[in-house]
């Protein structure tokens, strides 16, 4: 059972500032997921846990033991490499052997955990070849056998999938998971910007951005509670609309906005939040609108359809909103048609809309009493 | 008439095309030819005797007698080649194996002000061996070491470091890193990581390093015929010069002499050629 926590964590290379003063706390047994856009300092960090880079200050502590200056071998931590990183010149058994080896393990403990560790993976029948003889999700179980074969505290996984076609992905995917249930102790760290994979294999996701870490939460909370307009736009595919508003009215238990392009939405905003002529944004998920045929009434958007994408069950409508040149995205059920140029109004639920402030962060004000009373459904 | 014209400019196509394959091939078989032949006429020469050779040079000999082979052999080829072999293994080993360590610490260490180290080492590529010929005579005599195997090893070593470090760094610039990285968390250290991982994955380029040193320490010679004076330590081409000057006017046993010398180096060649051009075109360019 490890925990591990991150204290004010900095990497700096000279004067250019990649982690900013990251601070979390990994419990024992977590599958923690870090995601963000390239460049935002996710892998960094892996690699600074790992020891593959050093940090530049703050505290890592793996178990109350402070792990900064500590040997990346002698961290109890594996970690999974992008490339898979398998050393060519070595068959696979060898490559999953190589670690005990280089500390001295016994042969026949060696063997067994290689076995071990093969037998789980399935691949029993590849030790003896080389890594340029195995399939992409092969090479990829080689690679975490190589991890589970030396017993360690914390897994670390840097895009273990990207290398993989979209098949071998999915089916990787859920072999990882399968993994960590048949390792419910061992405390796991996976970097990706894959939201798919985040959303399906954490028990918590970490968005990064820009090196600091812009919200931590389950998948659920990420996609229904985003902090700020980064994570919502980054969480969900497709991203999350965001129109800009301006507060128009204000009462004591409500505030009346104007969207960009003239419609018109009421709020529940509690007292000391929205004042009168603050801008905010609006957010609104694609698989969240609904299409109907009335129009005129508040909270009621009407748009043209420029493109149309058919995914089979469902198909991506990318609409022109008057007032902006942004496209407004919108998830439709795959059976209905649509022709280009089309005219179509649509709404969403009070409590599907997503409100931020003038800094682009949640308000956490969804209004559903309000949208009610405005008449929308 | 639009399909006339097309068919018509199809044709010329068609025939440049392959007037440019019978040329490129009749270019590449002359080459062929020019260094080949001389090859071949030298170790056919060694079949004739002397006469048949001056009466006519370009004809094929009577008969495949190897008598100048056994002579040339058994007049002192056999100490030339013994010693070459154990100058030019001796060197090529302990090239390689310095000019990879140093490879390794100038493409994988984080010391600070790097590229001056790699311009010192390969700023060596510009030193002429001919200007340090003096201080190096003085220093193997008050070393011990003139007239000795070691001389020519530490020299031909010496001097040819810089340009297999060359050869060597361009190779592992393009190892990935991820491997050193790997090891790094199996719990590797630096010289296991060089051992184990860095050195194997470099097979190609460490053939071509020893090929290319054995082509330039089989015929080096000035170095031998300053640094030995013995017949016992003379190499290859220094003896050559002294069957020459011995049998000057025997040019069959000279010719047999001259290719028994070169069989084992052409030999060497083709049998590592594969690994010599991946080595190179791998390493090139970075």
């Amino acid at each position: 059972m490890t925990d591990l926590s991150l204290r004010n964590i900095r990497k700096a290379y000279g004067d250019y500032e990649v982690l900013h003063e990251i601070n979390l706390e990994v419990k024992s047994g977590e599958f923690i997921v870090f995601v963000g856009p390239s460049g935002c300092g996710k892998s960094t960090l892996l690699r600074s846990i790992a020891g593959l880079e050093t940090i530049t200050s703050g505290d890592l502590v793996i178990d109350g033991e402070r792990m900064n200056s500590v040997a990346p071998s002698k961290r109890g931590i594996s970690m999974v490499f992008q490339s898979y990183a398998l050393y060519p010149h070595m068959t696979v058994y060898e490559n999953m052997a190589f670690g005990l080896r280089i500390a001295g393990t016994a042969k026949a403990e060696i063997d067994a955990r290689v076995c071990k560790a093969a037998e789980i993976l399935q691949l029993d029948k590849y030790l003896q070849r080389q890594p340029k003889a195995l399939s992409g999700g092969q090479r990829q179980r080689v690679a975490i056998g190589r991890a589970i074969v030396r017993n360690p505290r914390v897994f670390l996984f840097d895009e273990p999938l990207s290398n993989l076609d979209a098949a071998l992905r999915v089916a990787t995917r859920i072999e990882i998971a399968k993994l960590k249930q048949s390792m419910p102790d061992v405390t796991m760290i996976y970097v990706t910007h894959d939201q798919v994979e985040a959303m399906t294999l954490a028990d918590r996701i970490v968005v990064f951005k820009d090196g600091r870490i812009e919200q931590v939460g389950t998948p659920a909370e990420l996609y229904k509670r985003p902090a700020n307009l980064f994570v919502a736009q980054f969480i969900g595919s497709p991203a999350m609309n965001i129109r800009k508003a301006t507060v128009t009215d204000r009462s004591a238990t409500s505030a009346r906005c104007l969207l960009d392009g003239g419609v018109v939405i009421e709020l529940a905003a509690e007292p000391g939040k929205l004042s009168k002529g603050e801008p905010i944004s609006i957010g609104i998920r694609p698989e969240n609108t609904r299409i109907h045929e009335d129009d005129g009434r508040d909270g009621t958007f009407t748009g043209t359809i420029d493109l149309v994408e058919h995914l089979g069950e469902v198909q991506i409508l990318y609409l022109d909103l008057p007032g902006s040149s942004d496209k407004f995205l919108i998830k439709a059920d795959g059976e209905r048609s649509f022709a280009r140029k089309q005219k179509i109004c649509f709404t969403a639920r009070p409590q599907d809309i997503h409100i931020f402030d003038a800094l682009g962060n949640n308000s956490e004000m969804r209004g559903k009493e309000v949208f009610k009373n405005a008449g929308l459904f | 008439m639009s399909i006339a014209y097309q068919s018509s400019e199809t044709e010329r196509t068609d025939f440049a095309a392959v007037l440019a394959k019978v040329c490129l091939v009749a270019f590449l078989t002359s080459l062929g030819i020019v260094v080949l032949y001389p090859l071949l006429w030298m170790a056919l020469n060694g079949f004739k005797t002397n006469a048949e050779m001056f009466g006519n040079p370009f004809a094929l000999p009577s008969g495949f007698s190897i008598a100048n082979y056994i002579s040339a052999w058994n007049q002192g080829i056999r100490n030339y080649i013994a010693t070459s072999v154990i100058v030019t293994l001796g060197s090529a080993i302990c090239t390689v194996l310095v000019s990879a360590w140093t490879a390794y610490g100038l493409t994988r260490s984080k010391l600070p002000g790097k590229p001056f180290f790699v311009g010192i080492v390969l700023g060596g590529l510009m030193l002429s061996p001919t200007v340090a010929v003096i201080p190096l005579v003085r220093m193997m005599q008050d070393l011990g070491l003139y007239n000795t195997y070691w001389a020519l090893i530490i020299l031909y070593t010496a001097f040819r470091i810089p340009f297999t470090t060359f050869l060597i760094r361009a190779y592992m610039l393009g190892l990935p890193r991820d491997l050193d990285e790997a090891a790094i968390m199996d719990g590797a250290s630096e010289g296991q990581i060089f051992w184990k991982v860095t050195l194997p994955l470099c097979k190609p380029i460490l053939v071509s390093c020893v090929i290319l040193h054995v082509l330039f320490a089989w015929n080096e010679y000035l170095f031998a015929m300053i640094f030995t004076s013995g017949a016992d330590l003379q190499t290859l081409p220094v003896g050559l010069t002294s069957i020459m000057a011995k049998h000057g006017t025997n040019y069959a046993v000279v010719f047999a002499a001259m290719t028994l010398s070169a069989l084992p180096i052409v030999m060497t060649f083709f049998a590592a050629q594969r690994f010599f051009i991946r080595g190179l075109a791998e390493g090139i360019g970075k």
